[in-house]
């Protein structure tokens, strides 16, 4: 049981590097979603039980974690579900770079399309046009250029802990 | 498919545990104990891992700005002191104030009390909330609704305060709202921002005069939160035409870049309030040509700053 605390690991170092570095860099159009590619990234090794939970806990301390300010359960709920998602492609062999790729980036237009819809029956001032084109954008593209980079590490280190197979 | 009928279980368990948090938390008004807790828990971890990844982020943010950090502690009190010379000048240009404003704001202007503090985490994982962590909390003496400002103007205010670290809403949220005056006119209105798009400000006089290039200066609320008076916010740079409603809006360029925040002050205190002699009209206005440096006569005036973490604001 040592792939709980890489899962630990990679979440807490995901919300943190979000926070303090990521948000900061001043990119043009947005910024990547590391919580979401590692979320992808372990799901993809896990399979769905585990993509669920992990999604969920992380999505759930990137609700706490200052200085987060939407109603929280809503990163909880966005990353379950793509992790649930990603989950269920464990079983493709042979995945591509390119398919792993394209899976982040559909997750990442989920994530946002979730998050936005549950701001929206919330009454959430954030949500309108303009911020969700834009978010959708580029989480998009950010996490599609860093996923070939993260995806492989993560999940390569996801499957050394605890080989694939062992339930 | 054992696995996956198991994994359908446990997600509509979870998605479930997601929606009664959702409730809990949308019916407590966000100020629910789960945040309390997040606070205190990440903040310092936050604070930690911030004091590694600056200089990593400066590197990539600011390749130019890597040296100044070394001057921080320095630039703080400048910046700080700046802020303070700004605002008082201000309230010194401002000769057209109405008495009662002028009774208001007499002996409390530019006396703030500040808690000095590095902006440590930016936003959420998704791109909708333009706030940030400040690593000075409740045990500095901050507290929920109190202004945030910077060397150049307005920067938000608190919304949620941990032991060491708060949340600041920045004031390009959509969320974030404030009441403003224009600096020539005097009238009031509310400044609001909206994300992506430019701040605005809007008049609440239909028929106000308003020009571009107006300045605009924070209301001030009753009992100074969450705002406190006389903090420069922006300058008009677009008046839309008036319409036939009830308010004017236009739209403002802030003074303060949000995107670049690092050191910035909490006014966690207003000077000393009006003395009982100084509600009289004054004779003579406040003169411009005063020396801005000079700290007020009593002690207590004097700028205050306690850096929030004393340690990393020298170290840097």
């Amino acid at each position: 049981m040592r792939r709980p605390l890489l899962s630990v690991a990679v979440v807490l170092t995901a919300l943190l590097l979000q926070v303090d570095v990521v948000n900061r860099l001043r990119l043009p159009g947005g910024h990547p979603d590391l919580i979401l590619i590692g979320v992808v990234s372990l799901a993809l090794v896990g399979g769905p039980t585990y993509g669920t939970v992990v999604g969920f806990a992380a999505g759930f301390f990137a609700d706490i974690v200052p200085p987060a300010d939407h109603t929280i359960g809503r990163l909880a709920l966005v990353y379950a579900v793509v992790g649930y998602a990603a989950g269920l492609l464990e079983d493709v062999e042979e995945r591509s770079v390119v398919t792993t790729v394209a899976l982040v980036g559909m997750g990442s237009a989920l994530a946002v399309v979730i998050f936005a819809g549950v701001g929206a029956l919330l009454g959430d001032a954030r949500i309108n046009a303009t911020s969700v084109s834009h978010a959708l954008l580029g989480a998009v593209i950010y996490d599609v250029v860093l996923a070939p980079f993260i995806v492989p590490v993560v999940s390569g280190a996801a499957r050394r802990v605890e080989p694939a197979g062992v339930h | 498919m054992r696995d996956n009928r198991r994994a359908r279980i446990i997600l509509a368990m979870l998605l479930l545990t997601a929606f009664t948090l959702i409730t809990l938390d949308y019916r407590s008004g966000g100020g629910g104990p789960l945040r309390r807790i997040g606070n205190a828990v990440f903040g310092p971890i936050e604070t930690a891992a911030a004091d590694v990844a600056r200089p990593i982020g400066s590197f990539f943010a600011s390749l130019g700005h890597l040296s100044s950090y070394k001057h921080d502690n320095d630039k703080l009190h400048k910046q700080l002191q700046a802020a303070q010379e700004q605002i008082r000048l201000h309230a010194n240009q401002d000769a057209q104030f109405k008495d009662m404003e002028r009774l208001l704001h007499l002996d409390q202007v530019a006396q703030f009390r500040i808690v000095a503090a590095h902006v440590i985490g930016v936003g959420s994982s998704l791109q909708f909330e333009s706030t940030a962590t400040i690593d000075a909390g409740s045990a500095d003496g901050i507290r929920k609704d109190q202004t945030v400002i910077n060397g150049d103007g307005l920067v938000g205010r608190t919304i949620s305060v941990g032991p060491y670290t708060s949340t600041v809403l920045l004031g390009n949220d959509p969320t974030f709202s404030a009441g403003a005056r224009l600096e020539s006119s005097q009238e009031a209105g509310s400044v609001d921002g909206h994300g992506l798009r430019p701040m605005t400000f809007e008049l609440l006089n239909g028929q106000g005069e308003i020009s571009v290039g107006d300045r605009l200066v924070t209301y001030g609320d009753i009992r100074n939160s969450p705002f406190v008076p006389e903090v420069p916010i922006g300058h008009v740079t677009s008046v839309q035409p008036p319409n036939g409603t009830l308010t004017r809006t236009a739209t403002i360029a802030p003074y303060v870049r949000f995107s670049a925040l690092d050191v910035v002050g909490v006014v966690v205190g207003v000077g000393t309030p009006p003395k009982r002699d100084s509600l009289l009209p004054p004779s003579p206005s406040p003169t411009p040509s005063t020396p801005p440096t000079t700290p007020p006569a009593s002690s207590s005036a004097s700028p205050t700053v306690s850096p929030s973490n004393s340690a990393s604001a020298r170290k840097h």
